[in-house]
């Protein structure tokens, strides 16, 4: 009786949390995500900007800045201290807004941009998430995953040497951009970026990138070689 | 001291902004040339806030040194100014790359040959222009920018 009494809630417990048991690991796997690593689109060939926008927030429209950001922003000048002048990378997403081909490749667990600005090379892990404790890099970590046919990039880990686009937003390490790549057409190619940055900028803000397909073209060498006697000549 | 801002919106294309007469169908033109040179390639390293891109002018000269590097290109002329005095002119172009893919090559241009570079001048005075195209002495053009 008295084991009877013990027995009969076990097996209700059991019995009411087989469900959970068996598709707990079904939710976990989704998000490890081996379903989402598979590419279900072609993303690759060379891309080149169809416009170039070196200023993200177009004239007439004002940045979200926080006090630290504007007075940042005021500080930019394009003469004097781009980062870009002395050729250093130039960081997400003002690389995706460079008017220089890019190159899309996917491999397994990876997919790669092949950018000729710099030849730089972005790596889009898709086979993990974010690491814990990164290193702040030009270019952050990004890792990826499949939205049907849109390829979803999330990159944190930036350093705050860069730039957000060509003249002079800026960020700080707690940037962090969420970009959605995605074919409009066979010939065209979109970025949609979703860019975080709560020290710089009081609320997100979105902006984008179409991109043309050119076949035929090669990425090429690009060594920011000269700028050291011509660009300082001056 | 952002002279993109101003043209990033032309870059935009608003049809209820369409011109509605002739006075400011040039002024739109004009931007839209405008933003069309921009949307070049030339300037992946720095930008062409220091050049005057409203406006293109013709520098015809004998070419000294044609500097065939990355992130840009160099055209060195000898030109004469009004007084006939002998100035050098530097044409800024894109990058290696970037020429390839329009039919330029290292030994397009020589030294000794006679030129007329188009470009946009440097604002502060410097006789240095970005590179729109050239033209050769037999009236071929050459254009610098990748449509």
């Amino acid at each position: 009786m008295l084991r009877n009494r013990w027995k009969a809630p076990w097996k209700a417990t059991l019995i009411a949390a087989a469900p959970f048991v068996l598709v707990l690991p079904a939710i976990f796997a989704q998000t490890a995500n081996p379903a989402n690593t598979a590419a279900v689109a072609d993303l690759t060939g060379v891309w080149m900007i169809d416009q170039f926008h070196p200023a993200l927030f177009p004239k007439g429209t004002t940045p979200p800045f926080t006090p630290w950001g504007e007075a940042q922003f005021k500080k930019a000048d394009t003469l004097v201290n781009d980062p870009n002048l002395v050729c250093l990378p130039h960081g997400i997403p003002r690389l995706m807004f460079v008017p220089l081909p890019m190159e899309i490749f996917q491999v397994p667990d990876m997919v790669l941009i092949y950018e000729e600005a710099g030849n730089q090379l972005r790596q889009i892990h898709m086979n993990r998430g974010h690491r814990n404790d990164l290193d702040p890099t030009y270019n952050g970590d990004s890792v990826g995953k499949w939205d049907g046919a849109t390829l979803v990039v999330d990159t944190i880990g930036f350093n705050d040497v860069t730039w957000l686009d060509h003249v002079g937003l800026p960020h700080t390490d707690a940037l962090h951009v969420v970009e959605r790549i995605h074919r409009a057409d066979h010939n065209t190619l979109v970025d949609d970026f979703t860019i975080e940055d709560s020290k710089a900028y009081t609320k997100p803000w979105t902006t984008s990138q179409t991109y043309h397909l050119k076949p035929g073209w090669e990425i090429a060498e690009y060594v920011c070689d000269n700028n050291k006697y011509v660009y300082h000549e001056k | 001291m952002f002279p993109f801002r101003g043209l990033e919106l032309e870059n935009s294309s608003f049809p209820g902004e369409i011109a509605v007469n002739a006075k400011r169908f040039m002024f739109v033109f004009a931007l839209a040339a405008g933003a069309l040179l921009l949307s070049g390639a030339a300037f992946a390293h720095h930008s062409t806030a220091e050049y005057d891109m409203a406006t293109v002018t013709p520098i015809k000269g004998t070419v000294t040194k044609f500097e065939w590097s990355n992130p840009h290109a160099y055209i060195y002329i000898e030109a004469k100014d009004d007084k006939g005095t002998a100035v050098e002119w530097t044409g800024e172009l894109a990058s290696l790359g970037m020429l390839a893919r329009v039919n330029w090559k290292r030994d397009t241009v020589k030294p000794g040959d006679a030129i007329t570079m188009y470009g946009n001048r440097a604002k502060d005075g410097r006789t240095v222009m970005r590179l729109e195209k050239i033209a050769f002495a037999n009236g071929q053009e050459l254009s610098a920018q990748v449509r």
